[in-house]
């Protein structure tokens, strides 16, 4: 056993990426803070029960479990959306809230999607309380803001309506796996997958015509007009009329350039109530940021709240800022402090002077030679060498 | 420029003749070079020829835009990819096969299946309900009902020559398989100005 390494899928940040990670970080708790946002911390440790026995449950493979002392399962927290709808209906005074969040989640399933990651530090915000089209349109726009404020460029963000795949197949009377199956298809873009299903559910005429289109159903607002010539069912065209009050909006917002729209991007219907969405950027091929409307997630905890948020992977971010070449390495220290023989309090004086005017000082505590050569290599802007009569530059 | 990872042998011949119907310059793919990473002449166009298996991985990383691959691949390895369309080459089905009648055994409650799609099979008999013992091989699957190593396999049939040469016959048509076009979640997006065109060219050619 090598005690000493690391299980797959988790990692180690060292002081480079550490020091960029939470520039990141900050730029983003920053612009939460900005819009109004109040933070909250939950535990990594959760009842297994609060993710298992709810309508819209984190499938069981996927969750790190362990028992409590009392044999009640636990799991370490799987997303943080749940987490944060469960403080909101059980322990806020005031449910029209507007949170934000860092903190990791976990994911015990091998590498699919994930890039490997099976710890997945998280920026996100959850917008409680609001809905309709300009809370939509808010979110968005938002979204773009905090894509913009990660540092990306060349970026889109790809929004969708659950209520639209939904209408289309409300009037075949199918049972909810098979439509949770048809659904998989087309998330998938797999019009094959999904035209199989259809004859073997025996749904057929315009509704089916319309679930095949679905899959090509995306690009700019020129997909609406295209998406209203599939349809009478009132539930999908309700869709289509909010996500062309949302554009209409994010126009006005000046922030249309920045987002496409995907009819076909369908995720999962217990989870999402209305729209969704997902940040993509060019240095990357998998998602950044990703989120919706989930109006329905907290009455599981006894409460109706109508909310709307995203998440965005701090390490993904990272990684396409790195191939963007737009990772910075740390500064040196300001100074590096070297006490000459007997002057370990002047040399201490001097690191608590440099500090207290927020410069950064290294103070060394070894031998006299080994400190000179300690400050040569860490190449800070100055090196000051204490003695009983003062300290001086070299 | 965009990435395509297309799986050696005889798929990644067929995968370019289509490319080139589709007016892109995909003569290098033929050429006989020890090179990895395959350049158009145009500079438009990067090949990658990777394992079959390997397409997937390539795509869903956003290593490659584009992947060309048999449709049983996708089964086995489930990534997370849009999949586009059906190129209609390649074309075969996953069957199980075995003896027409099968050897009852006092021993062997669970029925004994060989096969390299150990992922499909398992979830194939999870869905259906049945408890059976799953056996991984790696080729010559035929061998295993012949030696009593299983009782049926699970494995790809374009003509079933070697099926019938050793007694065989396909018991059931599972899934009918082809050559499939992937292609990378986000590079559908952010590159669909020059992807989406191709694709419809694809589709027009191959119907």
């Amino acid at each position: 056993m090598n005690y000493y390494k690391l299980p797959a899928g988790v990692q180690d940040v060292l002081p480079e990426e550490y020091y960029n990670l939470s520039l990141l970080s900050r730029r983003l708790e920053e612009k939460f803070r900005l819009a109004g946002c109040r933070f909250v911390q939950s535990s990594a440790l959760e009842y297994y029960d609060t993710f298992a026995e709810i309508r819209n449950r984190i499938p069981q493979r996927t969750m790190f479990k362990m028992t409590d002392g009392d044999g009640a399962l636990l799991v370490l927290r799987p997303d943080m959306t749940l987490a944060v709808s469960r403080i909101a209906a059980t322990k806020l005074k005031d449910e029209k809230a507007r949170l934000a969040y860092i903190g990791e989640i976990w994911n015990n399933s091998e590498a699919t999607g994930n890039l490997s990651q099976r710890e997945i530090l998280q920026a996100g915000v959850e917008f409680l309380g609001e809905e309709g089209a300009f809370s939509d349109a808010r979110i968005i726009a938002f979204a773009v803001e905090c894509m913009q404020a990660a540092g990306l460029s060349d970026f889109t963000v790809d929004v969708g309506h659950v209520g639209f795949f939904k209408g289309l197949l409300s009037g075949a009377g199918l049972s909810e796996s098979l439509t949770e199956r048809i659904r998989v298809a087309i998330n998938a873009k797999d019009s094959i997958g999904a035209t199989m299903l259809l004859k073997e559910s025996g749904v057929g005429g315009r509704a089916a015509e319309a679930v095949q289109a679905l899959p090509s159903l995306f690009g700019g607002e020129e997909v609406f007009a295209r998406a209203e010539k599939l349809t009478d069912d009132p539930t999908a065209l309700a869709a289509i009329a909010h996500l062309r009050k949302v554009h209409r909006l994010l126009k006005r917002f000046g922030c249309e350039n920045y987002v496409s729209f995907d009819l076909g991007a369908v995720k999962s219907l217990s989870y999402y109530s209305g729209i969704v969405f997902t940040g993509l950027t060019k240095a990357l091929g998998a998602a950044v940021l990703s989120g919706g409307r989930y109006d329905r997630l907290a009455d599981d905890f006894g409460k109706h709240i109508p909310a709307v948020g995203f998440a965005m992977g701090l390490k993904r971010i990272l990684i396409a800022l790195e191939r963007d070449g737009k990772v910075c390495t740390p500064p040196p220290p300001y100074a590096v402090i070297v006490a000459g023989p007997g002057a370990e309090a002047e040399a201490y004086a001097e690191y608590l002077r440099l500090t207290a005017d927020g410069k950064t000082a290294d103070l060394w505590t070894g031998g006299y030679e080994d400190g000179l050569a300690y400050a040569k290599r860490k190449s800070p802007e100055v090196i000051l060498v204490a003695t009983e009569k003062g300290v001086e530059k070299i | 420029m965009i990435s395509v990872a297309l799986a050696k042998g005889r798929l990644a011949n067929e995968s370019a003749e289509l490319l080139e119907k589709c007016g892109v310059d995909a003569s290098v793919v033929f050429s006989d070079t020890r090179k990895l990473v395959l350049e158009s002449p145009d500079k438009k166009f990067s090949f990658f020829l990777v394992k079959p298996a390997d397409v997937p991985t390539y795509v869903e990383y956003g290593i490659a835009d584009l992947g060309i691959v048999g449709k049983d691949t996708l089964l086995e390895h489930e990534k997370d990819l849009y999949e586009m369309l059906d190129l209609k080459f390649e074309p075969c089905r996953l069957c199980v096969a075995g003896y027409p009648e099968k050897k009852e055994l006092l021993t062997n409650p669970h029925l004994r299946v060989a096969t390299k799609y150990v992922h499909t099979a398992r979830k194939l008999y999870a869905e259906r309900g049945e408890e059976v013992e799953i056996i991984p091989l790696n080729g010559s699957i035929e061998l295993a009902p012949v030696t009593g190593l299983s009782d049926v396999i699970f494995d790809v049939v374009q003509t079933g020559g070697t099926l019938r040469a050793n007694g065989l016959v396909v018991l059931e048509e599972v899934f009918d398989i082809s050559a499939r076009l992937v292609v990378n979640k986000v590079s559908l997006k952010t590159k669909a100005g020059e992807i989406l065109p191709l694709i419809d060219k694809m589709r027009e050619i191959v119907g």
